[in-house]
């Protein structure tokens, strides 16, 4: 009995200590959960002085493996607003935040549930979705923010989902919109420029994450080091790669910021062509800091692939 | 695309329209004249005409970019599997060698579960899990164990629950989970075992749960809205699960837990926890320890039941072994003497209260956990390392009874023991691991034992594990693990465990 009644004191200590935790201050209106930088950079946008953007991967992260953390249950505990890439990309750990952050308005369905895959045209859906062929992802490629008007449609649809979460700052997501959708199409229209000299360079990729902005410049994807999305390469798989790079006259290597170099050296010094990283997402290299540098840095380094090609 | 521009040409011829009837009606207060009405009209037009102008610029704009956005590919179909659980399955063995003939654990009672593996090539365990939405309120899933002891296969229903969904209708943070599921305690109770980083569970989980605490009940849980990760739950459970057991009225186990966590800078996370697990067991039968062999109620003919196990066990002990049982009811004390001297003592504590007795009392066990993980780039995939620990202490206060013929013995048992582990993983690549371990167990002290027969601790059990894995991908995963126990007084067991773990279909995203 005696045991009983420290149990139950127990339970009052358990259940007060979290209590006494303070609350995060409530200055921002809309707490918006970004998945990856890119969703951030976007919701800053357009969210201007109002969001409270929270990113839950930094520009040096595979948002493919990311560790369903204490701090992002917090996070998405908050969350007015989720903003993802989905279509499986975060299936590792977005789930698990959102059924133990136990949030209402940014369950599935919701006005607060914004996934970017559901809102573009989805390139490479697999014919065959089975283990066997590595990490797929039944819907298509996730990778969906290397593409100026992906962009430019979620840009919109961000904006038409806040108006809805927060009606009263209406016109400011409104205006923050056309500011930016001006901008962007400036930006666009000389990065489109751009791209067309980039059209049929030959590369090699890691992983089949470069898929949109190959689709938008035109550029040539000729062998993945990785032996099928998410399995590491084998030396007889990095054979072939070589033979195919050579073959096809690649002149690069394409590496995101988390991609790791095994394999890439290798190949890199057997055909003679340069690894080049390219910054991914906003934060995936020193400088860029909103959507307009990772394109625009993207691109120019590209173009001096192809000069010194 | 043409609708919204057709909306927008019909929006811009109607509404001069709709502004010369509105001034109109209230005329009599103020009658511009034609003039000035014409001109607010060009002015009007011009300004809709530019922003007519400028979103068809827009448009122009995202239309020349590509085509059009499709909605993702969802033909209309509804075949019957359509809306079939999930299903995953997780293929669980490992071929395992001991050095010592058994695995006792002194000054503990073990339930059936808490025995080392199974030695040679075994299945450790095969999960069959099948988990869906049932609604928009409800998520439920269950996982069925099988596990092949002594070449029978044993089903267990390990989860069956049922769990509200955000969309339930409950205040944001707080869910409800209700059924049989691995509950909140401590760090590991609620992953499953293909989870682990070891291949068999430390010491104190041993000991303290049985390996997993699984009850029948119900806990609801709350995380607070704030920038640290503050959560906190309460549980009521039927009691039949050890550490409890015999519930009579159903409702005989609670438990209230505390965590907090957070990150440390971009690339760290922490989570501490508190947690008390309080109930009461009536008659809460042990087994006998004697490895894997299993009849986990310490019926009466149980050592007869023991004998022939023991038959099939192993050659050379054979006939020390029938000697001991032919000298068992006549003169124990006797017969412990001779024990003691003797090489295989492990095997003859027939009174040992807490290898044999049932338990009788009220039984709280309190538990403190950590964690921490650090992964050097930020992508747990490549690099990380993994610092984990737990704590726990029971406090017991009831009896363990040994019945043998129609003579039981008593055994009163007021007091704790307490257990602990600390662990580390270092992942150094994306596909290795290698990993150590520390378990440790201390015993109820005699003082707090009142009994017939004399009762001293004779050992603190420890355990040192060493491992080291190879993942080849998210599914599969191979392991070589070494352990050195020395859980009982007099013997040292060298365990060499090479196990896999594989996951088949549906496979949901781990928690922290």
């Amino acid at each position: 009995m005696q045991l009983k009644r420290l149990a139950r004191a127990l339970c009052v200590i358990a259940l007060a200590v979290p209590g006494m935790v303070k609350p995060s201050p409530a200055s921002a209106e809309v707490q918006i959960f970004a998945c990856e930088p890119e969703w951030a950079a976007l919701a800053s946008e357009i969210g201007g002085d109002v969001a409270h953007v929270y990113s839950a991967t930094h520009g040096r992260q595979d948002p493919h493996y990311i560790r369903a953390r204490p701090s992002l249950i917090a996070q998405v505990r908050q969350a007015d607003l989720l903003f993802c890439s989905g279509a499986g990309l975060e299936e590792g750990w977005l789930p698990v935040l959102l059924q133990r952050g136990a949030r209402v308005t940014i369950q599935r369905d919701q006005p607060g549930h914004l996934m970017a895959s559901e809102h573009v045209r989805m390139l490479n859906p697999p014919s065959l979705v089975d283990r066997s062929q590595g990490h797929v992802h039944a819907e298509g490629n996730p990778h969906v923010q290397l593409l100026p008007e992906n962009i430019a449609f979620l840009a919109t649809e961000l904006a038409r989902r806040l108006t809805v979460i927060d009606p009263d700052n209406a016109e400011m997501y409104r205006r923050q919109l056309s500011i930016f959708q001006e901008r962007w199409k400036d930006a666009t229209a000389n990065w489109m420029e751009r791209k067309s000299h980039l059209e049929g360079m030959p590369v090699v990729v890691r992983h089949e994450a470069w898929a949109y902005l190959f689709e938008w410049t035109g550029i040539k994807q000729v062998a993945s080091i990785e032996r099928l999305p998410g399995v590491p390469p084998t030396a007889n798989h990095l054979q072939l790669v070589l033979e195919l790079a050579r073959n096809a006259g690649a002149v690069a290597i394409l590496r995101a910021p988390y991609e790791p170099s095994e394999g890439m050296e290798w190949l890199s010094d057997k055909a003679g062509i340069p690894i080049v990283d390219l910054p991914f997402t906003v934060g995936g290299q020193e400088g860029v800091d909103d959507l307009f540098d990772l394109f625009e840095v993207t691109i120019t380094l590209l173009e001096e692939v192809r000069d010194q090609y | 695309m043409s609708i919204l521009r057709g909306l927008a040409r019909l929006l811009f011829l109607a509404t001069p329209i709709i502004l010369i009837a509105l001034p109109a009606q209230s005329e009599t207060d103020q009658a511009p004249t034609a003039a000035e009405l014409a001109a607010e009209i060009q002015a009007l037009k011009q300004d809709y005409e530019t922003r007519i102008r400028n979103l068809e610029a827009q448009l122009d704009a995202i239309n020349a970019q590509s085509a059009a956005p499709q909605p993702p590919v969802s033909g209309i179909r509804s075949q019957d599997n359509t809306f079939n659980p999930a299903i995953g399955v997780i293929l669980n063995a490992a071929v395992a060698n001991f050095s010592a003939p058994a695995s006792e654990i002194s000054g503990f009672q073990l339930g059936h579960e808490s025995e080392r593996g199974q030695e040679g090539i075994a299945l450790i365990e095969t999960e069959f899990n099948f988990s869906a939405n049932i609604d928009d309120k409800f998520f439920g899933s269950t996982t069925i164990g099988v596990h092949t002891d002594e070449g029978a296969e044993t089903f267990e229903i390990e989860e069956a629950y049922v769990q509200t969904l955000p969309s339930a209708g409950l205040p944001d943070g707080l869910r409800v989970k209700a059924g049989r599921a691995f509950w909140t305690l401590g760090y590991m109770n609620e992953h499953h075992p293909h989870a682990d980083d070891f291949a068999d569970r430390p010491l104190p989980y041993r000991v303290f749960i049985d390996k997993s605490y699984n009850d029948n009940g119900l806990e609801f849980a709350y995380v607070f809205p704030t920038d640290m990760f503050a959560e906190t739950g309460v549980g009521l459970f039927r009691g039949d699960d050890f550490p409890f057991g015999g519930s009579d009225d159903g409702i005989g186990a609670s438990s209230a837990y505390a965590r907090l966590g957070g990150d440390i800078g971009s690339n760290q996370s922490f989570r501490i926890g508190a947690y008390v697990l309080n109930g009461s067991a009536a008659m809460r039968g042990g087994g006998h320890a004697h490895g894997a062999e299993g009849d986990a109620h310490g019926e009466e003919d149980e050592h007869g039941h023991e004998d022939e196990m023991h038959a099939d066990e192993d050659e050379d002990e054979h006939g020390h072994e029938d000697d001991m049982h032919a000298d068992e009811d006549e003169d124990e004390h006797g017969h412990e003497d001779e024990m003691h001297a003797g090489e295989d003592e492990h095997e003859g504590e027939h009174h040992d209260p807490f290898a044999e007795g049932l338990f009788t009392g009220d039984s709280t066990l309190y538990g403190f956990d950590v964690r921490y993980t650090w992964a050097p780039t930020g992508n747990p995939r490549e690099q990380e390392i993994t610092l984990q620990g737990e704590y726990f202490w029971r406090a017991e206060d009831g009896y363990y009874a040994v019945t043998e013929g129609d003579e039981t013995e008593f055994t009163q048992v007021d007091g704790t023991s307490s257990g602990w582990y600390v662990q580390g993983t270092y992942k150094f690549s994306r596909a290795w691991r290698i990993g150590a371990r520390y378990s440790r167990l201390d015993p109820i002290s005699a003082a707090d034992v009142t009994s017939d027969d004399e009762y001293e601790v004779e050992h603190s059990p420890s355990t040192v594990s060493v491992m080291g894995d190879w993942t080849n991908s998210e599914f599969g995963r191979i392991r070589l693990q070494f352990n050195r126990e020395s859980v009982h007084h007099e013997e040292t067991d060298n365990q060499l465990y090479l196990q896999y773990i594989m996951s088949l279909g549906a496979h949901a995203a781990h928690a922290y």
